[in-house]
């Protein structure tokens, strides 16, 4: 039982990171990059193409890293800016950002060909022993990589000036303009962390799927889901519900048959969204509510104190 | 049209008895201009962005083969499949509509995914492998000189999926459609039952994905790569390439689509990134696609051949009301009821946010045939009061009664039914539409089944009697409000504030109200303009309509009403007649400022 | 107040609207230092939308805007927020969720590397509201109406602006937060502060400001000093107010 919920929460690390770099886009722009998948793709594509032809590892992973960020703020220049300036309210992004990954994907398949080829181990085959199980340092490296980067995100976005400004785009962007901040600026940053996330999880998770084009439609797939199950208006929500994605799906597996992961997802995220449409972890649900009891309450007396 | 029908059924028999060539690609684009036809009513006429209309076409033609396997009719499958696809639609459409237009857009694209895993996954599918799909019998030999009989399914599919999405857009259901998409509360205030309708339009639309997926299944083979979410791209592809909410937009689209790989034999990987090249060039570059083009250089040619650009552009200074010359009268006499109230609200009590309350246990009695003004500074509860009396709000306490009928808990869209109406402090309309377009919205409680009719309106005389008649009564209802004739036609985005205004307040004196309330009717109107407000309200009173005008110039208050309310900050001040409520002392305290 | 120094604001044949729709024409208007300027008009008028446009929140525009000598009109709103103009808007619009604190440093976005002077002018939204630093820790929303007001004007004083704009500051407050509203006005006015206030109440406008404008139909109509605005002139104001 152990193993499996290690091994889920490894899965579901990468799942939350994809969907924390749909998250952060979405947090502060209020579009959703439905190529975030595509990017996770670039960085394996890289990283696989650069080791193949003898550049060192550690150089092919800084240059997919650095492509899919890259990628990620082309996106936005190229795919999202002109259609927002257009018509500030309206959907096209949906349809441009799904645009750019039927392209990125089929360039990706016209340079690298459409079957898979060989990843880097990394820490693939090294394991190591815990609570009587066993588990690999890569499985290890993303739980871990993932909980660093939601708990680093937290601090830096409630902690820091940066961060708060953030927060004020996130809230009322045209206010904060007016205070100074540039919500283009942010925007870029955003999608860049989205590509940077995404490329990041692309080399957690290379070593296990290998390198194929099409990576970024089942990995694009995942983290959307777990968006949806986590709620879509908090990054950290996103990240709740990539690990809750990721846990349930490798038990399923485990307790129904090895074909159950392929549609338990969905099974899912179609219960979360009849039951509660903007994610379990979102605010202003019940099971959030739940969860925020305490500090809700204290809020609550707060009118009381004052004189 | 009949001509149009004619030349259109001789093309298809062409196409039957052409070439392989020329039938597998009419085949292909007939299908898919199903699909973008059936796309294009609920994204560009509604304003839905379905992602899931690969997952409905999916179903259709699934549908079809397996239940053609367990041995039904393929001609009784057509109903079958549609009104089964259909009410998955509705079943979909009420889930996700709940929510938002964004919410909408996700559960579509899930919904699309999860019949792409269903059939790879399922054992009765044939998985990834795909099954094979029911033959289609060829015409009878007396009737062989026809030709390909899956052209001449394809042929008719193609037009009647045209023919009642035309129809649609041809019928007096379009602009309700557009308000729909565009002034939501506009068309609820005028008694369209807003949500009811977007679940129709998609569960019809997902009716005729179906139909292209039952056409489809003749074509041999399927398989769930053909109906993955790339294919649900691809149709908002066409629609959008072609120029969405237009009528041959979506029909360009799905021939570019199917002809660009046959005409451009390349790699399929290579034509794939092409195509989503241009597919991600034409919505950051042209939005309105191909027509959209069309339309821009069609506009310049017609204005460098015309100088007199009439006056919508230099409206700003020029006075959008006309002098009065006969005008037809505003209103028909209606008998109305003889209660003594024509609206009574008690207790009423209602907050955004719990503990911060903005109407707190308001009372407003509005006595038949009178002008009852409410006043108030800025803030202290009007609007919301006039949205919980119109029901785009629900007051936490207290009863609203219509004519003695208590309304608190019904929705908007009942009380036009009742005789209620309303209009906005500023008017939110359909841009797209004209000016005669919005007003025949009002017409929409008056007229029966329009929904079911908008299906083959060109075909019923009954509806060619009623278009005539909502015509022509918009039209006075325009003059009737003091507006020239030729603004009949123009275009909301292009015409000033005020003309906006006169023309909701048009909508709803056509709309026959017996209790018409006033949100901040002279809110931004010029001078003439305001006198002309003026002069309605007169007529209005004359013909017997009740009215409940909010306001903040109280001298216009004062000058018009029978009886005025006072609201401050969410609390009752007082309520009477008005020369009582002027020398009021609190009222001179709180609102007069003296 | 000298003819010669340059004006706070000096806006010339400002036309603005929203896509095809002018709201305002030709609005020419200025604010000399240290004056508090007016800005009556009914609703609908166009008032916040010449707020909009100075604050370079408008694309569709004509004309010219110079504060203190800078000509900010082709600024984008980011840029003219550092140092120039700063907004209490319609309604606040405090950024719900932080806290008081948070709401007054993010006003000062643009000094965050001179760690003396946001001190300073930290101290100086203290000292006008002594209310506000008791509540800094605590979330803006939970606090009142009046002092969510002053919290916003907090955090307009904390960039320490060229020129402030306030739209409708007195709007769903009570009668004792309005006066205390308007002496904060006061207040920032006597330290020099330059200020272009939109409201519907006359009397608040003729107490804090020294010139009125009137606006109607999205142009100006009549324009007074505060003081000759006598019984007749008030009456005319009022006329446009309803």
């Amino acid at each position: 039982m152990l193993q499996v919920l290690l091994s889920g929460l490894a899965t579901g690390a990468v799942y939350g990171l994809v969907a924390m770099a749909f998250a952060v886009v979405f947090y502060v722009t209020k579009v959703i990059n439905f190529a975030t998948g595509q990017l996770l793709m670039v960085s394996i594509m890289t990283v696989s193409g650069l080791s193949a032809i003898g550049v060192p590892v550690w150089l092919s992973i800084v240059a997919g890293i650095a492509l899919s960020t890259g990628f990620g703020v082309a996106i936005y220049y190229g795919a999202v800016a002109p259609v927002l300036k257009v018509d500030r309210t309206g959907f096209g992004w949906l349809v441009s950002t799904l645009g750019v990954a039927i392209v990125l994907a089929s360039v990706a398949a016209m340079i690298f060909g459409p079957t898979s080829r060989a990843f880097p181990a990394l820490l693939y085959h090294h394991s190591i022993r815990l609570f009587g199980t066993s588990t690999t340092w890569q499985e290890m490296l993303a739980v871990i990589v993932a909980a660093v980067v939601l708990v680093a995100f937290e601090v830096f976005r409630t902690r820091t000036l940066f961060g708060k400004v953030g927060m004020a785009i996130s809230g009322d962007p045209e206010m904060a303009t007016a205070v100074g901040a540039n919500a283009t600026a942010y925007a870029v940053i955003a999608f860049a962390i989205g590509g940077l996330l995404a490329g990041v999880a692309g080399v957690l998770v290379g070593p296990i799927t290998f390198a194929n084009p099409y990576l970024g439609d089942t990995y694009g797939i995942a983290g959307f889901i777990a968006l949806m199950i986590g709620g879509i208006d908090k990054p950290a929500a996103a990240m709740g519900g990539g690990v809750l994605l990721g846990v349930l799906s490798v038990v399923a597996n485990t307790y129904i048959n090895s074909q159950a992961s392929d549609w338990f997802p969905f099974v899912v995220v179609v219960a979360v969204l009849l039951i509660a449409p903007h994610g379990l972890f979102a605010s202003g649900n019940l099971f959030a509510r739940w969860l925020g009891r305490g500090r809700r309450s204290a809020e609550l007396a707060l009118p009381a104190v004052r004189s | 049209m009949i001509a149009v029908a004619i030349a259109y059924l001789a093309s298809v028999g062409g196409v039957a008895n052409g070439g392989y060539f020329a039938q597998s690609l009419f085949v292909t684009g007939g299908v898919f201009a199903v699909l973008a036809v059936s796309l294009d009513l609920v994204a560009g006429v509604t304003g839905l962005y379905s992602l899931g209309h690969a997952g409905l076409f999916a179903l259709g033609a699934y549908g079809t083969t397996l239940l053609y396997h367990a041995g039904w009719n393929i001609f009784v499958l057509l109903p079958v499949v549609i009104v089964g696809v259909g009410l998955i639609g509705a079943i979909l459409g009420t889930l996700s509509l709940r929510v938002s237009g964004l919410y909408f857009a996700i559960m579509t694209f899930i919904f699309s995914l999860v019949v792409t895993v269903v059939l790879t996954d399922f054992p009765f599918t044939g998985g990834l492998n795909g099954i094979a799909g029911p033959p289609l019998p060829s015409f009878p030999a007396s009737l062989s000189f026809l030709g390909s009989s899956l052209v001449w399914c394809v042929g008719l599919v193609l037009l009647l999926a045209v023919g009642v999405v035309w129809s649609i857009r041809a019928s007096a259901m379009y602009p309700v459609l557009l308000a729909i998409r565009d002034a939501e509360p506009f068309a609820a205030a005028n008694g369209v039952r807003t949500a009811a309708t977007k679940v129709g339009v998609f569960a019809l639309s997902a009716g005729l994905a179906a139909m292209a997926g039952w056409a489809f299944s003749f074509t041999g083979y399927i398989s769930p790569s053909q109906f993955t979410w790339t294919m649900s791209v691809n149709i908002l592809v066409m629609v959008i390439f072609g120029g969405i909410n237009t009528r041959v937009g979506p029909l360009i689209g799905a021939a570019f689509v199917s002809a660009f790989p046959v005409v451009v034999s390349i790699d399929p990987l290579v034509q794939e990134a092409i195509f989503g090249l241009i597919f991600l060039l034409v919505i950051v570059l042209f939005p309105g696609g191909v027509m959209g083009l069309v339309g821009w250089f069609w506009r310049r040619i017609v204005s460098r051949s015309s100088t007199t650009r009439h006056h919508v552009t230099d409206a700003a200074g020029e006075p959008a009301v006309t002098a009065p010359i006969e005008r037809p009268a505003r209103i028909r006499e209606v008998s109305w009821p003889s209660d003594e109230y024509a609206l009574e609200c008690e207790g009423i009590r209602f907050s955004y946010i719990r503990g911060n309350t903005v109407v707190d246990d308001v009372d407003l009695r509005v006595r038949r045939g009178t002008v009852h003004g409410l006043i108030g500074p800025n803030g202290s509860g009007k609007s919301t009061l006039v949205n919980l009396i119109s029901g785009a709000l629900r007051p936490d306490a207290g009863e609203i009664r219509v004519s003695s009928v208590r309304v608190d808990g019904l929705p908007a869209h009942r009380r036009p039914g009742l005789g209620l109406l309303r209009t906005f402090q500023t008017a939110v309309l359909a841009d797209e539409l004209s000016v005669r377009e919005s007003v025949t919205i009002g017409l929409y409680h008056r007229t029966p089944r329009v929904a079911l009719r908008s299906l083959i309106w060109p075909l019923l005389p009954s509806a060619r009697r009623d278009h005539r008649r909502i015509r022509s009564e918009a039209g006075e209802a325009i003059r009737s409000v003091g507006l020239a004739e030729s603004w009949n036609e123009a275009r909301v985005a292009d015409v000033p504030h005020g003309v906006e205004q006169l023309t909701q307040l048009a909508a709803a004196c056509v709309g026959e109200p017996n209790i018409l309330i006033l949100d901040e009717p002279l809110a931004g109107l010029s001078a003439s303009e305001v006198a002309e407000v003026t002069e309605i309200i007169d007529d209005l009173r004359a013909k017997g309509v009740t009215m409940v005008i909010v306001e903040h110039q109280t001298q216009f208050i004062f000058g018009v009403c029978d009886d005025v309310t006072v609201l401050a900050a969410g609390k009752l001040v007082t309520s009477g007649p008005a020369e009582q409520v002027r020398q009021n002392e609190r009222v001179r305290e709180v609102y007069l400022g003296q | 107040m000298s003819e010669h120094a340059s004006p706070a604001l000096t806006v010339e044949g400002l036309s603005a609207g929203y896509g095809r729709f002018e709201v305002i024409h030709d609005i020419t208007l200025s604010v000399a230092k240290g004056q508090a300027v007016a800005l009556l008009g009914p609703n609908g008028a166009g008032k916040t939308t010449v707020l909009r446009a100075i604050m370079g929140m408008l694309r569709h525009r004509r004309g010219s805007v110079i504060v203190d000598g800078t000509d900010i009109t082709a600024m984008p709103p980011h840029r003219v927020a550092r140092g120039h103009v700063a907004l209490v808007p319609e309604g606040r619009r405090l950024f719900l969720g932080q806290t008081v604190e948070d709401n007054l440093r993010l006003g000062g976005l643009h000094l965050r590397h001179d760690k003396e002077r946001t001190e300073a002018l930290l101290r100086s939204v203290f000292e006008l509201f002594p209310v506000v630093e008791r509540y800094r820790s605590r979330p803006v929303t939970a606090m009142s109406g009046g002092e969510q007001q002053m919290v916003a004007i907090g955090r307009m004083m904390m960039s320490a602006p060229s020129l402030m704009l306030l739209d409708e500051p007195s709007l769903g407050l009570a009668p004792l937060a309005i006066q205390g509203m308007a002496d904060a006005l006061g207040a920032l006015r006597e330290r020099g502060q330059s200020i272009l206030l939109v409201e519907q109440r006359v009397d608040l406008a003729l107490q804090v400001c020294d010139h009125v404008y009137v606006l109607s139909g999205g142009r100006i109509v009549r324009q007074s000093d505060a003081a000759s605005v006598d019984a007749q002139g008030r009456e005319l104001i009022d006329a446009y107010l309803g």
